[in-house]
């Protein structure tokens, strides 16, 4: 029991909370291409880039919040470079989502080299970290509880919030509507007249947008550093939720929370002295375990066919030899 | 052209009384020219009919008049008021609207999003679901084209999706409405209660313009036909002083024949015999329902039925290119349902798919390849195991010859032929098999009437030489012209069978909307 109260309490939530926060940002974002028809497997690049760009941003002019404008813009450059090659030129989007993920890995590094001649990464009390917000009242209100709504950096609380907003987004707003037509049915969209570029461009940069601010968490956030490959597959990850959500917000959220608390309740297994390479493979494997689960109900008919043909083919080879003594009816 | 002259005399009546002009266009896709100085008057407030074979340059026109394309030469007189069509919405705000022959409705949206979808209704910026149900409630009742506002599209039938089309083309105004072959998708009665809605609409002073190569079609509804042939028009008549014969000559440029065959009957022994098969589609749910039935030798037995009721996965099954859930189908004794799809060939099946590009032909190999695929290692395609490419040229110059597929050689690419030469080089293959069965699904969709005289000429001789055929079509006309028994399906079960000599439409279009044979009769008899 004592064990169990260790393991869950309000800490772990919020540290859910707080992990679940950078993927659930970069995921809506890939929501917007999701639903308008392009699979882009370019998040990771540009969360990377957007987190490098904030901490540089924050170095340069001492602001926090110019250093996010820079991580998104960079991560927009990203997007838009995406939809010129994808949109314009027809380029597949696997090749050009990986080329673009190769070159934010090897760009950041190069260009830590070039510019602060380090390796490894960057960390100084130059960078100057986002503010966490206090909500007034919240300890009056909740008292032990109160940690769960107060004292996250902004991108929490704008993570959390983009979820009901991209719901009324694809509900009630003519852009929405658009990228979910031109995604589901292009050939409406152009009958119609709508602009199928156009609605993938701004669907593409919506995704750099969102996903430049899930970066600049990364390294304006708790942590106030940059390092190589900071994303580290938390891209991927929204990117294999955005195949089982189909996109949809509310599906997507609960894809981020359960790998969110996955993240949290590894970190909290290592303080039992679990040994940590296991640990860290924690939340990859319910990943996998979530992804299996629901694609279960597919499953059993690839089985079951599978199964039925190899029965076919095996009573075409044996009805020649009926009486042979291979198989004794 | 001797038979413009109606059309000429008509240029010095009053513009304005013609909802549509088009005068001297002219479009050329590189050498090829799809419409050639077409001339084009359509009276306010009448039904127009375009009737041409495939490749008469009709759809090329209507898109020219709706702004999909621009044409070479010529102008375009909208309402007595000469215009230049830009684009759609050029077209739109001339009152002009266009229903596909492919919808493009959005399934995952209700009715009222997709009749509203691109003039959405607003509110503070956002859009206004229960204004657009209202709205769409509105006009389904002024037009009586009945559709429940709320309902999604995923879930609603191909009549009610064309229904939504002509309520989004109504939605944005228009008060001439061009039709891209709207009955191609309906059963004879959707297509009855769609020439009513058409009808009312000329009775409130709208204009409709009716594409379509379905004469007795074009015969009933409209009061002007324009016929076009290889891209230049023909003729232009009121209908009531054309008969189907001269329709077809116009058409076409000869006289063809669309009689029934003349046939003796035969009482062979069974080749094909079915019992209570069932099968599955790709959702999992019953498609194929306890189908039993049977096809002698020297007999063609047709199935009639609207796209989608289970003839698609009758064919599959007796190809062995889907499971059967439960039954039987003997082909000379042997289990088809036991067989691969290769088993099932050696068995005796010749198969012409549904959809050639898909399961009939190899697009991008030659004409000769795709003859050969399927018997790589008979004589005299190979020898000792090796092809013998002099003997494939050999063989698919002849097939050529005798199918009369218009290609320049055996080595041409086969996705470069028009669908119905492409159809005759599926139809070679198969027929020159000698298989006891044949189980030919769609024979002529998409084939032009010249060809589909050719192709049932094949059929009736392969009749004569005693194989037991299957044919699977949408088009009743074509069952009729061919079968000596006709099944009909509806909702995966055979609903009943009539003879073809005996067959009439009205009683097969009951069955095809799922009312059973006996109560079927009685109501025609009512």
């Amino acid at each position: 029991m004592e064990v169990l109260d260790k393991l869950l309490n309000v800490a772990l939530l919020v540290a859910t909370l707080r992990t679940t926060a950078p993927i659930l940002l970069v995921a809506l974002g890939g929501s917007f291409t999701t639903k308008a028809g392009i699979f882009n497997i370019g998040l990771e690049g540009q969360m990377l880039v957007g987190a490098f760009f904030a901490v540089l941003g924050s170095i340069w002019s001492g602001s926090a919040l110019i250093g996010v404008a820079c991580g998104i813009a960079a991560a927009l450059v990203f997007a838009l470079a995406f939809a010129v090659l994808v949109v314009s030129f027809r380029a597949n989007e696997v090749v050009v989502g990986l080329a673009l993920n190769i070159l934010a890995g090897g760009m950041t590094i190069s260009l830590m080299k070039a510019i602060f001649g380090t390796r490894g990464s960057i960390v100084g009390q130059k960078i100057v970290g986002l503010p966490k917000v206090q909500i007034p009242g919240a300890r009056d209100l909740l008292g032990s509880w109160a940690p769960l709504i107060s004292g996250y950096t902004p991108m929490v609380y704008v993570a959390f919030i983009a979820v009901p907003l991209l719901v009324l987004f694809y509900k009630r707003t003519r852009l929405g509507l658009y990228i979910r037509v031109v995604g589901e049915k292009p050939e409406a969209a152009e009958a119609l007249g709508i602009s199928i570029t156009r609605v993938r461009y701004t669907a593409s940069l919506l995704c750099g947008l969102l996903a430049g601010l899930a970066g600049a968490h990364l390294s304006l956030g708790y942590i106030t550093m940059f390092t190589e490959n900071m994303s580290s597959g938390r891209g991927f990850m929204a990117v294999a939720i955005l195949i089982f959500s189909a996109g949809d917000p509310l599906k997507v959220l609960a894809g981020c929370l359960l790998f969110g608390f996955a993240d949290a309740f590894s970190l909290r297994l290592q303080t039992f002295g679990f040994p940590s390479y296991l640990i860290l493979a924690v939340p990859y494997l319910v990943a996998l375990v979530a992804l299996f689960a629901l694609s279960y109900r597919s499953r059993p008919r690839i089985i079951r066919e599978t199964l039925e043909s190899m029965k076919k083919m095996l009573s075409v080879e044996t009805k020649p030899a009926e009486t042979g003594s291979n198989h004794p009816r | 052209m001797s038979d413009t002259s109606p059309a000429k005399t008509q240029e010095t009546t009053s513009s304005a009384e013609n909802a549509v002009e088009l005068i001297d266009v002219t479009k050329r896709f590189g050498a090829f020219v799809a419409n050639e100085a077409v001339n084009l008057r359509v009276k306010r407030g009448e039904i127009h009919a375009i009737i041409g074979e495939n490749g008469a340059g009709k759809t090329t026109l209507m898109n020219i008049l709706f702004g999909l394309l621009q044409p070479d030469e010529g102008r375009i007189v909208l309402n007595g008021k000469e215009t230049v069509v830009t684009d759609p919405a050029t077209a739109i705000d001339a009152g002009l609207g266009m229903v596909h022959q492919h919808f493009k409705l959005v399934p995952s949206l209700s009715v009222a999003d997709n009749v509203f979808l691109g003039m959405e209704i607003r509110r503070n910026g956002l859009i206004d679901h229960a204004a657009q149900v209202e709205k769409t409630r509105e006009l389904s009742e002024r037009f009586g084209l009945k559709v429940e506002p709320q309902e999604r599209v995923s879930l609603l039938s191909v009549g009610i999706e064309q229904r939504i089309e002509i309520l989004k083309v109504l939605a944005r105004g228009a008060r001439t409405i061009i039709l891209d072959e709207p009955t191609a998708v309906l059963t004879p009665q959707e297509s009855r209660e769609l020439f009513q809605t058409l009808r009312g609409f000329v009775a409130d002073g709208m204009t409709v313009i009716f594409i379509s190569h379905h004469l007795e079609e074009v015969m009933e509804v409209s009061d002007t036909v324009t016929v076009l042939r290889h891209g230049k028009h023909v003729a232009t008549r009121p209908t009531a002083e054309l008969s189907k014969d001269d329709l077809v000559r116009m058409m076409v440029g000869r006289d063809v024949s669309f009689d029934r065959r003349q046939r003796t009957k035969t009482s062979r022994e069974v080749v094909l015999d079915v019992n209570n098969l069932w099968a599955r589609d790709e959702r999992r749910l019953p498609a194929l329902r306890d189908a039993s039935f049977t096809v002698r030798a020297g007999e063609i037995v047709g199935i009639a039925g609207v796209a989608g009721n289970g003839q698609t996965e009758l064919a599959e099954v007796l190809a062995g290119l889907r499971p059967a859930s439960h039954g039987s189908a003997m082909l000379k004794g042997r289990d088809l349902t036991a067989l691969t799809p290769a088993a099932i060939r050696q068995a005796g099946l010749a198969h012409v798919p549904g959809d050639r590009m898909v399961r009939g032909v190899d697009g991008s190999a030659s004409i000769s390849s795709n003859l050969l695929m399927g018997r790589q290692f008979k004589a005299p395609w190979s020898r000792n195991g090796v092809l013998d490419w002099k003997g494939v040229a050999k063989q698919a110059v002849e097939m050529i010859k005798r199918f009369d597929i218009r290609a320049r050689g055996p080595e041409d690419t086969v996705k470069r032929l028009s669908g119905g030469n492409i159809q005759k080089v599926v139809l070679a293959r198969e027929f020159t098999n000698d298989a006891d069965f044949l189980l030919i699904d769609q024979p002529t969709r998409g084939v032009d009437i010249g060809a589909q005289e050719s192709i049932h000429d094949e059929i009736m001789r392969q009749r004569a030489a005693g194989r037991a055929v299957l044919v699977i079509s949408v088009q009743l006309d074509e069952l009729l012209t061919l079968a000596d028994r006709i099944l009909v399906m509806f909702n995966g079960r055979i609903m009943g069978e009539v003879e073809g000599d005996s067959a009439d439409s009205e009683r097969i279009g009951m069955m095809m909307a799922g009312l059973n044979a006996n109560s079927a009769a009685s109501e025609v008899a009512a």
